[in-house]
């Protein structure tokens, strides 16, 4: 039996199991159908492709008040092998194509209840699994706008082996957790449990009031690029805010980030800033992003892949992002499934700033990056999950949980 | 107007009747591109054949082309097809037997071009030796001297193995650890990062006391770089000590060579370019202010300098950004050469006689896949021979073996690569003997002649990380 099939062996059994138990089940499905026109790419082509991406089967389950079950399986392993061309991707050693998420996006368990500390509210909790740490702002594949951001591996951090502790206070909420801080590097792969707790994260978020969400994070990630462990540790920080709120039918959301990631103490520096916003009123939905992103650039094997792991310390480059992208869309229900036609462009520049030897014209055959791609996204019971809120972030009671109730 | 008519009418009746002969058609022309190549059984030629197809000298589009083989055997990627709007057509042609092959572009059943290729059956080099990095630690790279390998292993430290020398009783089959040193990482940033080393045999003091080891600091590639040289003594080979280092500032090192007799080291220093230092006497300290000279042969913000050797009474110096440059062994200045790799990046290098040999890096749009000839018994370097590794994407590694018989080329790919060995019997013309078949990233090979027979020690970074040893004696 291959791994992956006895990873679903498994899998098809627990969840049974999980779902055979008493409590609050949730079950929902999405994914999103692609067909996108993009240049430049490395191979100094215009490119054109088809693509089945964020297939996930979403499983959450309360058998007790206050403890949580999720597991999200993403089939990005079968559709996505290759990854998807996407302007500005790169991480996992995938790079100008996003790299495909591992099969068990999430398997994790969470738990909050509250303590005694007067009027304000107080809550404490803990979760443990693999799945996001807290760091960072809601993973894209939760956000309106279809292709993810340059800015992916700046802002989150994901499928981690994590466990966090949380307390909350009123409108302030603490979480701090310890990972492995390896990155998968196949879809199949599991975090090397023999470098948990070589990381760490923090984040603070607050709630001043409602429709408005203020978080910072910080991070030590030790060796994310090198599984083995000798690649450099990164430094992580991360700003964000987002509102949330009505304007008269209009459902109004946004999110601006700051982000910061230090390699090889503090030698090299990659910086974000991204702002987004989403609109909808009745069955039409719009969103809009600019983000302004660096990646650094190493050495390839081919168009779409870098050395891995990295040999040594050493950057050809680091390129500045700058990219606009549109999203319009239009949503069709039927009972639970959904069905959301949309169409989506980005337009963009890309500038070395750091000298060396990449050279965005030679590599790409030009520095204006033009994408436009149409799209179906199809959901059965969108619940609107901001992957990586867990304990006391989701709880029915939270002020955190209510913006995810608003996004729906 | 009717006139006009019957004119015209007389002319074409005057064609049709006449019973001399016309001019004889013009046949298409061909020029072949890519004959005498040299490959293994097996493997497709490094190049494609290419024909190109004209008629009165212009090119013909949409020419049907086959490919066929007049001797030898083999097959081809593409046995047929039209040229294109530039009167091409090309294959790429896999000999299936050694000796030699012909090969011809045919045009309606007839010959228009022949190409001539030469296989021989892959010899891989015999692997003796697989010493596993220790988990979560990998060997940038390893020099080896009287039987002892000093495997420069990134973060933890210089290691010493016996591998023929008789302290441990080991074997380049068996080798065997004697003793491990952990150098400063003198504040640099990303710590110890030890990357290469070089034993000193000084002639004048007759002895082998010293290990000069270069820190690879994190930089960007063709800008800026980081790291010391950082002296170990090794006179108890069971107990090495640091002893001593040297900085130059805003720099940081990468190759090593030594003109052993006047006790001096070259380094090639990225950025800095080359420096000598001054290595006679005792070492201990802080030895920058034995730095000699110094010589940026780029320019200042044109340099980044890989290698350097010393061959035929020159230093001789490899830069990624300006290519091969002969320079005055004291002072540094340039003999001649450099800016004569204008399209590529280069990688490493190696001089032996009369001819140099240098790698390709990845960059400038194209792959790091090409070695490249020079004759250098003149005032600078000439090209004489171009040589593709297909698939490579860096000429990690390059070192001609001190009889002059084989070249070995380290590679980095997404394929199958690994260590390539290439016969010298013509030095201007290298031809491919062998190669491993291994997915593996190699980044540095050193050859050493242990017991009669001559071995490669390799850096196997990606995969199961190792010091990797092959016997490639001829």
């Amino acid at each position: 039996m291959t791994k992956p099939a006895l990873q679903l062996a498994i899998m098809g059994l627990a969840v049974p199991a999980a779902l055979s138990a008493q409590g609050g089940l949730q079950l929902e499905a999405r994914a999103l159908l692609l067909g996108t026109v993009m240049r430049p790419t490395p191979l100094r082509t215009t490119l054109r492709e088809f693509r089945l991406v964020q297939p996930v089967v979403m499983v959450s389950i309360e058998p007790l008040a206050g403890l949580v079950g999720r597991l999200t399986f993403n089939a990005e392993a079968w559709t996505l092998a290759k990854g998807e061309l996407t302007a500005g991707a790169w991480g996992e050693g995938f790079v100008d194509r996003r790299h495909p998420h591992t099969a068990w996006h999430e398997l994790l368990i969470s738990g909050s209840t509250a303590i005694p500390c007067g009027r304000v509210g107080c809550r404490v909790g803990l979760f443990a699994g693999k799945g996001f740490v807290p760091f960072g702002s809601d993973d894209p594949m939760s956000r309106p706008i279809a292709a993810y951001p340059v800015n992916h591996h700046l802002a989150q951090i994901l499928e981690r082996a994590v466990v966090a502790g949380q307390a909350s206070i009123g409108p302030v909420a603490i979480e701090a957790s310890l990972f492995n801080g390896d990155e998968p590097e196949r879809p199949w792969q599991w975090p090397k449990i023999s470098r948990f707790a070589d990381s760490w994260s923090g984040r603070v978020t607050v709630n001043p009031f409602r429709g408005l969400e203020l978080s910072a994070s910080v991070a030590r990630v030790a060796s994310p690029e090198a599984r083995v462990g000798t690649g450099p540790t990164q430094q992580k920080i991360h700003f964000a805010v987002r509102p949330q709120g009505t304007l008269g039918r209009t459902t109004l959301g946004g999110l601006a980030e700051w982000a910061r990631t230090t390699e090889v103490d503090g030698v090299f520096r990659f910086h974000s800033l991204l702002a987004e916003g989403w609109a909808a009123r009745g069955d039409h939905r719009v969103a809009i992003r600019f983000e302004r992103t660096e990646r650094p650039e190493e050495e390839r094997v081919t168009e779409f892949r870098e050395v891995r792991p990295r040999i040594d310390n050493s950057l050809l480059g680091v390129t500045r992002w700058t990219l606009l992208t549109a999203n319009y869309g239009y949503r069709g229900a039927a009972g639970r499934f959904s069905v959301e036609p949309f169409v989506e462009g980005t337009i963009g520049s890309i500038a070395e700033i750091a000298g060396g030897i990449f050279e965005v014209a030679s590599t790409y055959g030009g520095t204006t990056v033009k994408r436009v791609t149409l799209g179906m996204k199809l959901a059965w019971r969108d619940s609107g999950h901001r992957m990586g809120r867990y304990g006391i972030l989701g709880h029915p009671g939270s002020q955190q949980h209510q913006h995810q109730k608003d996004d729906r | 107007m009717r006139g006009i008519w019957w004119l015209f009418a007389g002319v074409v009746a005057q064609s049709a009747c006449s019973d001399s002969p016309g001019p004889e058609p013009v046949k298409p022309a061909g020029v072949a591109i890519g004959s005498g190549q040299h490959g293994l059984v097996g493997d497709p030629l490094p190049f494609p054949l290419i024909v190109s197809v004209t008629k009165d000298g212009r090119a013909i589009p949409g020419q049907a082309v086959t490919w066929a083989v007049a001797s030898g055997s083999g097959t081809f990627s593409a046995p047929g097809g039209a040229t294109d709007s530039l009167g091409i057509a090309k294959t790429t042609f896999t000999p299936g037997v050694a000796g030699a092959h012909r090969v011809t572009a045919d045009i309606g059943g007839t010959a228009l071009v022949s190409f001539d290729a030469t296989a021989v059956v892959n010899r891989p080099p015999t692997e003796v030796a697989v010493v596993l990095a220790e988990p979560g630690h990998f060997i940038h790279d390893t020099f080896v001297r009287d039987g002892i390998a000093f495997a420069c292993s990134w973060n933890n430290g210089l290691i010493l193995y016996d591998v023929g020398n008789g302290i441990k009783g080991a074997s380049p089959a068996h080798p065997i650890e004697i003793s491990r040193v952990l150098t400063a990482a003198n504040g640099v940033a990303g710590g110890i990062q030890v990357h290469n080393a070089w034993w000193f045999h000084n002639p004048v003091k007759a002895e082998q006391r010293y290990v000069f080891v270069g820190q690879e600091g994190p930089g960007v590639i063709g800008a800026s770089s980081a790291g010391d040289i950082h002296v170990v003594d090794v006179s108890d080979l069971v107990h090495p000590v640091e002893v001593g280092f040297v900085t130059v500032a805003g720099a940081g090192t990468h190759n090593f060579w030594m003109d052993e007799a006047r006790q001096i080291l070259y380094a090639a220093y990225y950025n800095a370019g080359v420096v000598a230092v001054d290595v006679s006497g005792t070492l201990a300290g802080d030895l920058s202010s034995r730095i000699i000279a110094q010589a940026t042969p780029g320019g200042a913000g044109s340099t980044y300098t890989w290698g350097v050797q010393l061959s035929g009474g020159s230093l001789w110096s490899i830069d990624m950004l300006t290519g091969l440059w002969k320079l005055d062994p004291a002072t540094l200045a340039t003999r001649g050469g450099g800016n004569n790799v204008p399209n590529r990046l280069s990688s490493d290098f190696s001089v032996r006689g009369n001819f140099a040999y240098t790698g390709t890096f990845p960059g400038k749009g194209l792959k790091g896949d090409h070695i490249t000839v020079w004759q250098v018994d003149g005032a600078s370097p000439v090209l004489r021979d171009s040589l593709r590794l297909p698939d490579v994407n860096l000429v990690s590694d390059l070192q001609a073996s001190d009889d002059g018989r084989i070249l070995v080329a380290t590679a980095q790919s997404a394929g199958t690569s690994g260590l390539w060995v290439f016969s010298l019997a013509d030095p201007a013309h290298p031809v491919l003997i062998g190669r491993t078949a291994v997915s593996v990233n190699l980044h540095t090979g050193q050859l050493a002649e242990i017991g009669g027979r001559l071995y490669v020690f390799a850096a196997r970074v990606s995969g199961a990380t190792a010091m990797q040893v092959w016997d490639v004696t001829p």
